[in-house]
């Protein structure tokens, strides 16, 4: 290994920390940007208050946004949602108006993550960060508590795992399918503590919203952040991408052949083509989340709603990530697709995602969705199941009522 | 003496600490822990009692609700072959002893054992388990018994060099 050329994880740590560092060293750093969310967020104020009263030292951006939780759904989530927010004005935090939408696609949406940052939030999903070339590392609360209050935070500079992606996609293929491929090799703990890099080749033709969606489910193999390039719509930055033959791991992946992939119960690495699972009856489809409620996947929703009716009894409940983007699909008249299919077009919110709210399943019932995991009890009682795909599957398993391969 | 409960791979943090209760204080989210896999564990387990588990314990979500949880419980440590990220330092955070060990633990759930920190082993009347402590920053925040009062420290120590620098 030739002593100059690093890892992105590399680069970035030494940025921030102004040394050059190394893969496996412990470094205290300061990030450019951290985040909090409802549910975590409290618990950080309450930290805050007992490390130092409250002060704050750390100098870069904070921002908070109400996902989790919104609209409140009881007494105590909105008292919890208006304590942070009082908490957070009187320090001059950036505070993002209610109902904005979900942290993590708002966040990039927002252009407030930006190619080349160190941004930590309270959400394991902050790696979501990597889509656009930011190395988003997640925290607990009383560790989000000890950066604010001290201004900055140990952290390990993690090794790295790079994926090289080529070969053109196919048919009602997405960048979901993408990183269950990825989940199905690694493991549920293959990246543990590592950077996954993921690099798509142009002739790929994913989309930025599919570099979204791969960078959001990294973390469920285990790593602690990814950065994704994307050569269809970003621009090579040699500042930020690993440099050839730097200190990483490689990990070969073609797209020809890939067919719709499902993530069947209990675990996101538990992964089969659709086919294998096709036929079983669903009580629920749930559509969007902070890795794919992206107007591609309300395009590609509509596309397969679009002159059909959701099966009866099927509840379908389709959630925009974004206030911006169920706008654009206002715009497109996407939503008017959703409801006349017999959709529940829900508030942008993790909502169910997390069995938080707003769709949470009942005992026994089955629901296929784009959301990114399927632990036991995720989405609500201990004895549902949830299969994790696209969004065209889901949709097209919403028309059928049961597990359905798009397009047949 | 403390008891052991038993745990497989992949336990994640949904089941530890189910989503649906997060808002609440701990003490409402207490009787939830575990109750997808292990319905009763926080009337099962008593203080000073530990958990041996398999690989990436700890999987899934930064909440921080889940080692607490644990520790609210009464629970003195978990000892895994792994240990996912975001447990690992919720853990260390809130006070709760992680330690991981690489032989097959030959435990039954409920054996009575003596766990020695200081020699790193957990041992019955028949079986041993050693296992590796925390080194490092994360070893550190342990002996101050959590994030907060190390977070303290960490203050105070850059105050003082600080009022050096200036005084």
């Amino acid at each position: 290994m030739i002593h100059n050329r690093r890892t992105s994880a590399e680069k970035i740590f030494s940025r921030v920390t102004g040394k050059d560092v190394k893969a496996g060293e412990f470094v205290w750093a300061k990030p450019d940007l951290v985040y909090l969310h409802d549910v975590l967020g409290p618990m950080t104020i309450e930290a805050m208050k007992r490390i130092d009263n409250g002060n704050v030292r750390f100098t870069g951006q904070i921002v908070v946004v109400n996902d989790h939780i919104f609209p409140p759904k009881d007494v105590t989530s909105s008292n919890n949602e208006k304590n942070l927010v009082e908490f957070a004005k009187n320090r001059g935090w950036i505070v993002i108006p209610w109902g904005e939408g979900i942290e993590h696609t708002l966040l990039i949406e927002k252009g407030i993550i930006l190619p080349g940052m160190l941004v930590a939030g309270t959400d394991s999903h902050t790696v979501t960060a990597g889509a656009v070339g930011a190395m988003g590392v997640g925290l607990g609360s009383t560790d989000m508590a000890a950066l604010i209050s001290i201004g900055k935070l140990w952290f390990k500079v993690p090794e790295t795992i790079l994926v090289k992606v080529h070969g053109k996609k196919g048919k009602f293929v997405t960048g979901k399918d993408v990183v269950l491929k990825i989940l199905s090799i690694l493991g549920t703990n293959g990246a543990n503590y590592k950077s996954i890099e993921v690099r798509l080749d142009k002739e790929c033709g994913l989309s930025q919203d599919d570099s979204l969606a791969i960078a959001n489910m990294t973390v469920e193999a285990g790593a602690k952040t990814s950065i994704i390039m994307n050569e269809a719509v970003n621009k090579v930055r040699t500042d930020i991408i690993s440099d050839y033959r730097s200190d990483y791991e490689e990990l070969d992946l073609g797209m020809e052949g890939m067919v719709p992939l499902i993530a069947a119960p209990y675990l996101p690495s538990n992964v089969k083509p659709v086919s294998d699972y096709e036929g079983i009856d669903v009580d629920q489809v749930y559509i969007g989340n902070c890795s794919n409620g992206t107007l591609s996947d309300m395009r590609e929703t509509a596309k397969i709603l679009k002159g059909n009716h959701v099966k009866a009894g099927v509840k379908l409940i389709i959630v925009p990530a974004t206030r911006n983007i169920y706008k654009q699909a206002l715009e497109e008249g996407l939503i008017r697709v959703f409801v006349e299919a017999g959709a529940t077009v829900a508030p942008s919110t993790c909502g169910a995602c997390a069995g938080l709210h707003m769709g949470v399943l009942a005992k026994d019932e089955v629901c296929i969705t784009n959301i990114n995991r399927n632990f036991r009890g995720r989405m609500g009682d201990s004895s549902s199941k949830v299969y994790i795909a696209n969004s065209y599957v889901a949709a097209a398993s919403a028309i059928s009522g049961k597990i359905t391969v798009p397009g047949e | 003496m403390a008891r052991i409960f038993l745990f497989g791979n992949n336990i994640d943090t949904d089941v530890i600490a189910p989503g649906g209760y997060l808002h609440l204080p701990l003490e409402a989210q207490k009787v939830h822990c575990f109750e997808s896999i292990y319905p009763h564990f926080s009337k099962r387990a008593k203080r000073g009692d530990i958990i041996i588990a398999g690989e990436n314990f700890g999987s899934g979500s930064s909440r921080e609700q889940a080692p607490a949880l644990l520790k609210e419980i009464g629970i003195v440590g978990v000892f895994a072959k792994s240990f996912s990220r975001l447990f690992f330092r919720n853990a260390i955070n809130v006070g709760l002893f992680i330690g991981t060990y690489d032989s097959d633990s030959t435990f039954s759930d409920f054996d009575e054992v003596l766990v020695s920190f200081e020699n790193e082993e957990i041992r019955s009347q028949n079986s041993v388990l050693h296992f590796i402590s925390p080194s490092g920053i994360p070893k550190d925040i342990l002996m101050a018994g959590g994030m907060i009062n190390f977070a303290k420290k960490v203050i105070e120590n850059e105050d003082a060099d600080e009022d050096k620098l200036t005084g």
